[in-house]
């Protein structure tokens, strides 16, 4: 029709409009694509053509589509949250997580059904981005809900089995195990940790080399019963002597336990494995300072910072390092960065 | 002096009893302040009394149930009442149709009271504690937003799973050992081997001659900023706070928090520590003034202040108030009620006070 004599404006968007509405998605997309090509400083154009074109699974087109109604609407959080999506499927992975947590923060998920989505895509990008604790997290918000299906559960036992991988992408080999470790911590996170630990119990029966089965009921326990924790990611260095998480976690709940002289074996492995990992240079630093070696505490801790700056743990160590070695200006700047990083993060009180 | 054993004979009863089985044993473990006192009676004889000494209480020894036999409350729609008869102390709660009643098994905090309770093999901390400010019940300390549905909620809060540690670990000794939570030895409240470790077995060593080598720590060693976060084990460190995000007026109560909040706060300065001000041994002192030495220990007295040889000479580096120099603490360290307005604290944060000026966090 736009070949045969050019439509105004005007009618091109009321014909557009009425395509969209009548469910006819290719004249739709074909009528927007004209509308913002002549007018591209039309942002409902792009929003419309980005939306129907991921509908189609058009996503490389959907994803610039949206991109140019992002460039003119800076807070739309559908939009973002839109993208994000795109970027799933087309498998740009950290983009995709950029993006729906921005839409995320910018309302995308108020709407319940739009939440389920976007969480559980947040959450799946967190497992293959390697942040399985946040993708934890993540999932517990499905837990809470009772919101449960056999991929969900997959995808939690590759959150909590430490495999950067997407549902779709486990061999047939490992789908027992990814879907009896999700099913496991799924009834942990829905707080029905009886009914967990048996089936965690039920887990190690069966998969007793798994990598990770330990660490991930370790981890889980480890928020409220540190001491609980600490047999299971012990067992977990039996099984994988190499995971250096594990001797992280080890050595932290040993620390917790007033315990660094047993911590400080752990971190010193989990350092020289993991160099660059920012908890095993943390609790190396700790350990040390808890065993009177201040400045090799220091040299650790001041390294765990440059390689995460924002971590509240590191601050909260440095403090208490520069306290215990007179360097009062020091701690108390620490001190000062501890509170701004947890302000706003207020709870309550539970003890009396 | 016939009533006083020497000290060997005090160590010897508490071992015979200790070797006489579990029973003996329990007994053994209230002689031991007694036996501590034998070399060091300036702390043992008055730190058993002190509120650390009966953090927590045996209910048939807790003197607020003789002098309060009755205590009741009414909180929305249900009366909570606790009764004692004999030496049996009763915590009930009613909606009027139905009624819970449950023994109380321990008494936490010797002013302030808050009890833990057991139900259906689970721990409960009452909705209700006794407050000295208002010689009655209200509602316990961090509960106040708890909005019970039914009869059963109203009983208490239920502790999460690793709280009791926390709780009787505090409250009391020997409750937790490697990390577990074991209430049948425990020895209600906070006793020389709770701070001590290895009080018993020096005791029992000073028997055979070895007191010396086997004598704790000294904790009087340990840096300003050790002692903090030892004390802090239960008083809350100031990361422990931070962790939990307290904020406001609540978290008034963690004193090693506030204190290293302080500007004046040096983590190897051992004029500003908890034990530079208090003796854990002994009742705190509540006298604002008799405190005052203390501040005068690292601040110059307004007469050195006026001679710059002076002040140097004293080694009171912190500059003299220019306002008052006695009760510095009544200005400096204000009173600070909780927010459900039931207990007061001196706030630790040492610090020039403005009129108006909102709570610190």
């Amino acid at each position: 029709m736009g070949q045969m004599e050019p439509l105004r404006q005007n009618d091109l968007i009321a014909q557009a409009s009425a395509a969209r509405m009548q469910n006819d998605v290719p004249r739709a997309i074909e009528l927007y694509s004209q509308a913002v090509e002549r007018n591209p400083k039309w942002p409902e154009g792009w929003w419309f053509l980005g939306s129907l074109q991921y509908g189609t699974g058009a996503y490389i087109p959907a994803r610039d589509a949206l991109s140019h109604y992002i460039e003119m609407t800076p807070n739309a959080g559908p939009a973002f949250a839109l993208r994000g999506l795109c970027e799933f499927e087309t498998g740009e992975y950290p983009q995709a997580l950029a993006d729906m947590q921005r839409g995320i923060s910018l309302g995308a998920a108020n709407q319940p059904r739009n939440e389920q989505i976007l969480r559980y895509h947040e959450a799946l990008l967190l497992t293959r981005l390697r942040n399985y604790p946040a993708a934890l997290k993540a999932y517990s918000f499905f837990a809470k809900k009772g919101v449960s299906n056999p991929e969900l559960l997959a995808a939690i036992g590759l959150a909590g089995l430490r495999m950067p991988l997407l549902p779709k992408d486990v061999g047939a080999e490992e789908r027992e195990l990814v879907s009896a470790a999700g099913e496991a911590a799924f009834r942990f996170l829905a707080g029905d940790e009886t009914s967990a630990a048996q089936a965690f119990q039920e887990l190690f029966q069966r998969f007793p080399q798994a990598s990770n089965a330990h660490f991930l009921y370790g981890y889980l326990l480890f928020a409220t019963d540190p001491d609980a924790a600490l047999p299971e990611f012990q067992q977990e260095l039996k099984v994988a002597p190499s995971n250096a998480d594990a001797e992280v976690m080890t050595a932290w709940a040993l620390l917790l336990r007033n315990a660094a002289a047993e911590a400080l074996p752990y971190a010193q492995r989990a350092a020289d494995q993991e160099p660059m990992l920012p908890s095993a240079q943390l609790v190396l630093g700790r350990s040390l300072m808890e065993t009177g070696d201040l400045k090799g505490s220091m040299e650790h801790l001041e390294k765990a910072l440059q390689l995460e700056p924002d971590n509240l743990e590191t601050h909260l160590a440095l403090a208490k390092a520069y306290s215990e070695s007179g360097r009062k200006e020091d701690a108390r700047r620490e001190r000062i960065l501890c509170l701004q990083l947890t302000s706003g993060h207020g709870i309550a009180i539970e003890h009396p | 002096m016939a009533s006083r054993l020497s000290i060997p004979r005090i160590l010897l009863f508490v071992v015979l009893l200790a070797a006489c089985g579990k029973a003996a044993a329990q007994a053994a473990k209230h002689n031991i302040a007694l036996a501590c006192a034998g070399c060091h009676a300036s702390q043992s004889g008055p730190q058993p009394d002190t509120p650390m000494g009966r953090g927590m209480q045996w209910p048939d020894s807790d003197p607020l149930f003789k002098s309060h036999p009755e205590l009741n409350v009414r909180k929305g729609p249900y009366t909570y009442a606790v009764e004692t008869k004999g030496t049996q102390s009763i915590y009930s709660v009613t909606d009027g149709a139905r009624t819970i009643s449950l023994p109380i098994r321990w008494s936490f905090g010797k002013g302030a009271q808050t009890w833990v309770l057991e139900k259906e093999g689970e721990l409960y901390e009452s909705m209700v504690s006794y407050y000295p400010s208002i010689d009655g019940l209200g509602m316990t300390t961090g509960d106040e937003t708890l909005a019970p549905q039914n009869l059963d909620e109203a009983v208490g809060r239920k502790l999460r799973k690793g709280e009791p540690k926390d709780c009787f670990g505090c409250h009391s000794t020997d409750a937790v050992s490697i990390g577990k939570l074991h209430l049948e030895t425990l020895e209600p409240g906070v006793t020389c081997e709770h701070c001590h470790a290895g009080a018993n077995a020096h005791m029992v060593a000073a028997l055979q001659g070895a007191a010396y080598d086997t004598a704790p720590p000294d904790l009087l060693r340990l840096s300003s900023e050790d002692i903090s976060n030892f004390c802090g084990q239960c008083h809350r460190t100031w990361e422990s706070v931070v962790r939990s995000g307290w904020r406001g007026e609540i978290n008034v109560r963690f004193q090693p928090y506030r204190l290293a909040n302080s500007k004046c706060f040096d983590g190897t300065d051992p004029r500003i520590s908890c034990i530079a001000c208090h003796d854990p041994h002994k009742d705190l002192v509540s006298e604002d003034s008799s405190y005052d030495a203390k501040c005068l220990a690292c601040h110059a007295s307004r007469n050195e202040s006026a001679n710059a040889s002076a002040q140097a000479a004293s080694h009171h580096d912190a500059k003299a108030c220019s306002v008052a120099s006695a009760g510095c603490a009544t200005c400096h360290m204000p009173k600070v009620k909780l927010p459900n307005g039931l207990m007061t604290f001196h706030d630790h944060e040492i610090r020039i006070v403005k009129p108006g000026a909102p709570y610190p966090d």
